[in-house]
């Protein structure tokens, strides 16, 4: 069996190797021209796909007052937040119209999404749709604060995918720095904060959640177990 | 996808995308003519001329592909200014040493050097893979979005598939096929064999 293993001297396969066929290179030279080609001449139109409507900002100025919330802790075990008074947190909308956040004597609930965050982007098409067919509780309102905001970052701008997806809650846009976001003690997304009528913290939490929890953290805004 | 990049960022992330295909279709075409190889004396014939025609330059081509990956992720991170996630990292442990080691194998003729650019090649395949499955699948790496930088954060998506670890995917896979080609250009084929060789007895 010794001679089927045997190869070609070293030098004889140099030498073989040597020999590379022109034609190839040529053709590699060739199919790299014609993608390049390609690739240049199919990129022509695909600036306008980031525009956004006018008079429509992704980041809005946030003023936010108040003791911020600490930290939601990742690790689990209790949330230190939780019988904490809320900050309160002015703002506007994609379109300038002001959206506050603040203690009005109403149960509420908010919703901190990031339009790059593939959970986010699964969590809110979720809860848009059980939202058409289940409205919140009377006396419960909901917030959407859109952090985290980056033209450089993937599914831009977030308020055509908010809109895109019929999330109909009205939306905060965070500010560049995040305020808003910082205010609330977010330490990932998709976050929810969940607020009693004296505007105290009564359950936070991160992650993709499922409708029957958000139901749940609803019933809690309302004093309900 | 919508994605926020300017339209330079999007030319080069789909030149590379259509290279990544390039790389696909070398690499179906190849498994297609090694497994038809077994049934088909055409298919054998045809597979045996393309490795004759490959072979001697398949190091060369390697190394170009490793370096045409590593530019790319460069260029990715450091002029697109998409950060690398912990699984970019990892896969660029793997895809960066081959092009000293695929480039000097190459220039040397150094054929004993494949299968440990095989082996180094196909870790990064298999990271690549479970990375391209964690885009799909974000619930197996968490069920939330680290702010910072997640790696299920798909930054690039050209053709409706080709995120940067499929391109990453696609170029290791093209690396071993490369390898693979070059191991069989080296073997004599049984026709110039001696007889008594190619029954394997003296």
């Amino acid at each position: 069996m010794a001679s089927t293993k045997s190869k070609p001297k070293s030098g004889a396969v140099a030498a073989a190797r040597k020999k590379q066929p022109p034609w190839l290179w040529i053709g590699v030279a060739a199919v790299v021209v014609v993608l390049a080609v390609a690739a240049l001449a199919s990129s022509g139109g695909s600036g306008g796909k980031n525009k956004t409507a006018a008079g429509t900002e992704q980041t809005r100025p946030v003023t936010v007052t108040g003791a911020a919330l600490p930290e939601l802790p990742q690790s689990g075990g209790d949330d230190p937040a939780v019988g904490k008074e809320i900050p309160e947190a002015k703002g506007q909308s994609f379109d300038g119209t002001p959206v506050d956040i603040r203690n009005d004597g109403r149960a509420k609930l908010i919703l901190f999404v990031a339009h790059w965050c593939p959970h986010c982007q699964r969590e809110v098409p979720l809860l848009a749709g059980y939202l058409k067919s289940h409205p919140l509780p009377a006396g419960v309102d909901l917030y959407t604060v859109a952090t985290a905001t980056s033209s450089t970052r993937p599914n831009y701008p977030p308020s055509a995918w908010l809109s895109k997806v019929g999330w109909k809650a009205p939306t905060m846009a965070d500010s560049d720095d995040g305020k808003a976001a910082n205010g609330f003690g977010l330490s990932a997304f998709p976050y929810f904060v969940a607020v009693d009528g004296s505007g105290k913290v009564v359950a936070r939490t991160t992650g993709e959640i499922t409708t029957d929890e958000f139901a749940g953290l609803a019933d809690k805004t309302l004093g309900n177990k | 996808m919508i994605l926020g990049y300017d339209s330079s960022v999007g030319t080069v992330s789909l030149f590379l995308a259509l290279l990544a295909v390039v790389a696909e279709l070398a690499t179906a075409t190849a498994i297609v003519l090694w497994i038809g190889g077994h049934f088909s004396p055409a298919l054998r014939r045809l597979g045996q001329a393309a490795v004759d025609a490959v072979a001697p330059s398949a190091l060369t081509l390697a190394a170009l592909v490793a370096t045409v990956c590593m530019t790319g992720s460069l260029y990715f991170s450091e002029v697109a200014h998409f950060p690398p996630c912990h699984l970019c990292w990892l896969q660029r442990f793997c895809m960066y040493p081959l092009v000293p080691i695929l480039g000097i194998a190459a220039w040397r003729q150094a054929g004993r050097v494949r299968p440990y650019a095989a082996a180094l090649a196909l870790i990064g395949a298999c990271i690549s893979a479970y990375h391209v499955a964690l885009e799909h699948h974000p619930e197996w790496e968490s069920s939330v979005c680290d702010p910072k930088n997640p790696c299920t954060l798909i930054w690039v998506k050209r053709l409706g598939y080709l995120t940067i670890p499929t391109m990453a995917l696609s170029g290791f896979a093209l690396i071993i096929t490369l390898l693979a080609v070059s191991r069989a250009g080296d073997r004599p084929v049984p026709s110039e064999l001696p007889r008594s060789d190619v029954h394997g007895f003296h």
